[in-house]
Order: C-alpha cells, then structure tokens, then sequence
C-alpha cells in the first residue's frame, strides 16, 4: 500500500513546460489537501539578473494558482542555488522533505531533443522519491486516473 | 627565479554569446595579468593542441562527448540556462583541454617551472555527462587524470568562488587525486558541504571547506593552516594542479567572498609549498568576471611564483568565517567516523 503524496514538490524556472508541471501539480495536490513547494533552482546567471527575477516568477506562479479555486496556502515558494538537478534532488530531504517531485519535460531555452541539459532525465535516473514529468503537451490538469493511479499500490 | 609555461593563444573568440559574462575578454584580462610581469625570456608559450578523444575519455563518458560534439556541428544554442555552446565550442573546448596537457608536458620536460593555463571555456562544473556551469569540458580533470595514469599523486586545489561539483564527481572514488576546495556556501552549485569527504575507495581524498558570504582572506588562511595543509601533508602530492578562479575577488559580480589580488598571492605561495619537486605545480584559469579584478589577481598570483615585481593588493581581514572553518572540520570528523564505520561494515 502506498500513500498519496504529502508535499508535492515542483521545478519551475517560468517555461511554458514548467507552467504545465505546475498547474498538474496543484490539481494534484487539492484534493489529497498536500503541499505544494514550488522549487526554483538559480543558476548562476541569476546573479546577474539576466534570468527571471525571483519576484517575476512567484507573479508567475499566482497566475496560474489564480486559475484553481480556493486560497493557496498549501502552497510555498523556493530558491535554491544550483543546476536544476541537483536542487530537485535535494528536495527530497530537509527542509522541504517532498515525497514527490514533478516537472515539466523541458526547462528554459534547453534545445529540443538534447539529452545534455535534461533535468528530467537526469531525476528519473537519480531521484529517491516519485518523479512525475509532464509532457509539455499535456492538459495541466491530472485526470481522475491520474488521482486514483496516485493513491493505488503499485 | 622560475619560469612560468602557459599555452600559446587558442582562438577562443567564436565561443561566446552577447552579454554572457564567460566571455572572450576574460583571457584579454587575464593575458594582460601575465604581460604585466616583464618575464622576457622567463616566459615559455607552449603551443596548444586538441586533447584526444582517449584522453578526454579519462574523465567524460563517450556518449556525452559524441552528444557535446554534435551538438556544437549542429549549430549549437543554449545547453541550459547558465550553459552555451556554438558551433566552434566543441573545437574550442578540446583546445582548452588540450592547453592544459601541453602545459604539463612542458613542465614535465623542463623539471622546473610553474605552469599557468590561460584558456577557456572553464571546466570545473562539468562532471562526466554533463555541460553545467558555463563548462563543456573539465579541463583540470583532464590533465590530473593523465597525470594519474602516468602513476603520479595529483592535489587539486579549488579556489573558485563556486565549489568544483564535477571535479569533485570525477575523482570522487580514486585515491589518487585529492580534491581540496573552498567556496562561498550557499551558492552555486548547491555542493561543497564539509561532509562530502570522497567514495568508499577514497574516503578522505575530498575536503571542503564552505565559507560564508563576506568571508575574507584571513578566513581562507585559518581554513588553508588549520584544516587544509595537515590533510595535504598526509596525502604527499607529487602533482599540483590548480583550479585559479579568481571570483572570489571582492570587486567580482558573482558573488559575495572579499577577497583581494594580495589574498590570491597568499594562497599561491602556499601551493607552491605542497609539492617539494620542481616544475610540478600548474594553475588553470577557472572563473573571474570582472576584467580589472582577473588581470590583477592573475598578476599578483603569477607573480609570487615567478619572483616577479607587481602591484599587489594588500591581504585582507573580516569578521565572519572562523566559526564556519571550526564547523566544517567538526564536520568532516563526524562524515569520515560514520563513513569509515560503514565502509567497515560492509567489509565484515
């Protein structure tokens, strides 16, 4: 018997593909009443602004949160220093401590079909907890199946 | 009065991107360093070759490399969001690797000397399958694992400003490279902690000495006189290579460390001490992105190598850094007892 999910924890840099990984995962996680840490991993451009602003992004994230009904207190966001591999795993253990981690299939201005900077790829490979990836195609939304696969042993 | 060897001028100029601060003007600045010291007949320029594919394959899976490469054929374009490459970066890079072999092969030769690197792209952030970090290829990699298979024990000292995450990958299980860095923590990329002291088959072979933001030289002195050098001592390099980023610099836009040109020089001086045969320690330009600041911290750093005369800044003091160095041996005491208690374990 698995358990649903209790934090939920999302990549995203502002990408379209990182806007579906995070509306999937707040569809995910209303009902199962989980939290969402959205997960920004600040490479070292950041230093120099020439990226998103960290503010940019939290905007980006109540966009979409404003699309789901009810107040988002289940959901917090994070900055932490590193590729996005690296941050994503370390989410996985203090201080966020997820039990799931989702992003999208393709981050910012990494070339299609590129194997060398697939954060994804790389999770799936290394990760100790659950990895969800979203296709970018994909509707945000999970589907019933989606929710009760999420909750069904395996 | 020694000589310095470095790497003739690779065409780097076609590996850039606008408003990308890992740019070709960093190795103007950092020539400039090098000019500043009048060596005359004291300098030695090696010419530069491409690394071979056997030797990049010492450190780089064969699947990356074939990937980095056609990439670069194709075109190239943005491998993530710190990380370029253009057409001419595969051509370029295995020419900064192969900078470093050259240089090492001099000083090989010579028996005397200390060898300084001037190439980019960097390389410390690039782990065997992976372009990270502004780096492609990891170039002091590249030269300490040929160093190793030709039966040497090579010290990598890190002094970039970010922690050398692919380094540190690369030879995180080989007992004949010892890997010794100090960063400012947090920061990219997210590694470096205390308690990452090296794989089964090298426990000990890692140190990492984190430091906060603002630390200045004088905590770098505690953390290199306390905590580095008795660790080196046990270790008897008979290689030094070294990762010079010189981002650290307090006038550097990366990130938050003071340090001046003076505290640079302080640090070359003490690897210089590591190794007791001659012609066997070399540098290779990692980060330093504010152009006064490299061609500087280049000059004063070659420049108590090679008894040359510059203007050097002063040494500098702060008030924070001492309890984080104290930590951080704590820690490594507490990673290396656990560590050797496991590894016992699963011997018995």
């Amino acid at each position: 018997m698995i358990t649903p999910p209790t934090t939920i924890a999302v990549g995203f840099d502002g990408s379209s593909s990182a806007t579906t990984a995070l509306r999937w995962s707040l569809a995910l996680a209303a009902p199962l009443h989980a939290h969402v840490v959205v997960v920004n991993a600040a490479g070292l451009l950041s230093r120099l602004e020439t990226v998103h602003s960290h503010q940019d992004l939290e905007d980006a994230v109540r966009r979409v949160g404003a699309e789901f009904e009810g107040e988002l207190d289940f959901v917090r966001f994070e900055v932490d220093e590193g590729d996005a591999c690296s941050v994503l795993l370390r989410a996985a253990h203090d201080p966020i401590n997820a039990d799931l981690v989702v992003v999208g299939s393709r981050g910012h201005g990494v070339h299609e079909g590129l194997m060398l900077g697939s954060t994804s790829l790389q999770l799936a490979e290394r990760s100790s907890i659950p990895v969800v990836i979203v296709p970018s195609g994909r509707p945000g939304r999970p589907t019933e199946f989606d929710r009760t696969a999420s909750s069904s042993p395996s | 009065m020694r000589t310095l060897v470095t790497n003739a001028d690779v065409d780097d100029t076609r590996h850039e991107q606008p408003d990308h601060p890992e740019r070709p003007d960093r190795l103007t600045a950092a020539r400039a360093g090098i000019a500043d010291l009048h060596l005359g007949e004291r300098l030695v320029v090696v010419p530069a070759r491409a690394a071979t594919q056997d030797e990049l394959r010492r450190v780089h899976d064969p699947a990356y490399l074939e990937e980095l490469g056609t990439f670069c054929y194709e075109g190239g374009g943005d491998i993530d969001q710190d990380t370029y490459a253009t057409y001419d970066s595969w051509s370029i890079a295995r020419h900064a690797a192969g900078a470093g072999l050259a240089v090492i092969d001099a000083l090989s030769a010579r028996g005397d000397g200390v060898g300084f690197v001037a190439a980019r792209p960097p390389g410390h952030h690039a782990t065997r399958d992976r372009a990270m970090g502004f780096c492609l290829i990891n170039n002091i990699a590249v030269a300490a694992a040929t160093l190793s298979a030709r039966g040497e024990r090579v010290l990598i000292v890190d002094w970039d400003v970010h922690h050398g995450n692919g380094t540190q990958s690369i030879f995180w299980n080989d007992p004949r490279v010892m890997y010794v860095s100090t960063h400012q923590w947090p920061l990219f990329p997210g590694s470096g902690g205390a308690r990452e002291v090296g794989g089964p088959a090298a426990l000990g072979r890692t140190l990492n000495v984190p430091l906060p933001p603002h630390a200045a030289g004088d905590a770098l002195r505690r953390a290199f006189e306390s905590l580095v050098e008795p660790e080196i001592e046990g270790f008897q390099p008979t290689w030094v290579l070294v990762s010079a980023g010189f981002d650290a610099h307090r006038d550097d836009p990366m990130a938050d460390l003071e340090l001046s040109s003076g505290d640079f020089a302080w640090l070359a001086s003490r690897v210089a001490r590591y190794v007791r045969v001659s012609g066997r320690v070399a540098l290779f330009l990692e980060g330093g992105y504010d152009l006064v600041a490299l061609r500087r911290s280049v000059a004063a750093t070659l420049a108590v190598l090679t008894d040359a005369d510059v203007a050097t800044e002063a040494p500098t003091h702060g008030s924070v850094g001492a309890e984080e160095v104290r930590r951080a041996h704590e820690e490594r005491q507490i990673a290396l007892r656990i560590a050797e208690d496991t590894h016992g374990i699963e011997e018995q």
